[in-house]
């Protein structure tokens, strides 16, 4: 039971490990832009967030198609 | 705290609740149908208080004691990380790359399991009472997980956010209830996509402005950058179909 609570609570966060980390590296060079750039660079950091999100979400999952892809072939 | 503010804590909260109760009481009913309904419904209602003190000891602990800008990039960077994963489930569902949950299939199976572990009448069922503690718990954390995040903005949000999971907890059962077979009905992929999409935009802004970041039109701002997430995930299904034009229908784990 402690396994399968540790595994689910593993889980709620991290399906696919590139894309947990990928979705951390996006965050860190936010904070560091938003901490070390200018007043100006640190309003906008939102939106560097969301275009690394979403860069992030578009090139996991075409990679997770060409691995499909090779499981099928 | 006005009521946009009540609905962005209460809406999640309900549709991820009625997609995670959904797959629990197909549990529960697998049991209550092959084993008899004492044991699973005394499991469930454990289950739902364990849920109940999770719930209240983080949630309030979040709201009291960790201060506001490092509780939105602490819930933000949460979010994000738990939406990216329904959304990027949802879309590979979508593409036929990974099968769709089977509530028939699933229910099918547990009961098979149940039955050929038989049950001695004279005792309690610890069996039947495990299997459905364990169901509820293991789907609610999830549910539990989204009230603490959405409820983080304070005492009302935490309340709209146990409303909206608690109504929708009350609503699938009585559906399950009087129908007592599984919810095959309900459009679970939809449902967790949408939530995938929402969490993941709400993680977005939340911890931009945990960071010192303005948005423009301050929560004005979120239709734009969840119309983005959809958006980013219609290219995302469009290109898996190119890839995969017939789909794979492989375990999530494996792509």
């Amino acid at each position: 039971m402690p396994r399968e609570i540790w595994d689910n609570v593993y889980g709620l966060l991290v399906d696919d490990g590139q894309l947990a980390l990928g979705a951390i590296a996006a965050l860190a060079v936010t904070w560091l832009v938003a901490t070390r750039g200018t007043q100006a660079v640190r309003e906008d950091s939102g939106w560097l967030l969301l275009a690394l999100v979403l860069a992030l979400v578009v090139a996991n999952l075409y990679r997770a198609g060409r691995n499909a892809r090779r499981h099928v072939s | 705290m006005d009521p946009l503010t009540l609905a962005i804590a209460a809406a999640p909260s309900f549709v991820a609740s009625a997609v995670e109760f959904v797959e629990a009481t197909t549990i529960v009913l697998a049991v209550g149908i092959t084993r008899g309904w004492r044991a699973p419904l005394a499991g469930a209602t454990l289950a739902a208080l364990t849920l109940a003190v999770i719930v209240a000891t983080l949630g309030v602990a979040l709201v009291t004691v960790v201060p506001e800008r490092l509780l939105l990039g602490l819930v933000g960077a949460l979010l994000l990380l738990f939406g990216l994963r329904w959304l990027r489930k949802g879309v590979l569902r979508f593409a036929g790359i990974v099968a769709l949950h089977n509530e028939e299939e699933i229910y099918r199976r547990e009961v098979a399991e149940l039955r050929a572990q038989g049950l001695r009448r004279t005792e309690w069922d610890w069996v039947g009472t495990a299997v459905a503690y364990k169901a509820v718990l293991l789907e609610g954390t999830e549910v539990a997980f989204i009230v603490i995040a959405f409820g983080a903005a304070g005492i009302a949000a935490m309340n709209a956010a146990i409303v909206g999971a608690v109504a929708a907890g009350a609503l699938v059962i009585a559906v399950a209830a009087l129908l007592r077979h599984p919810l095959t009905a309900v459009p679970e992929n939809w449902m967790k996509f949408v939530v995938g999409a929402m969490l993941s935009t709400f993680g977005v802004f939340w911890f931009a402005e945990g960071v010192g970041a303005r948005w423009p039109g301050d929560a004005a701002s979120v239709p734009v950058i969840l119309g983005a997430f959809l958006a980013a995930s219609w290219v995302a299904t469009r290109i898996l179909a190119g890839l995969l034009p017939d789909g794979a229908r492989v375990e999530a784990r494996n792509v």
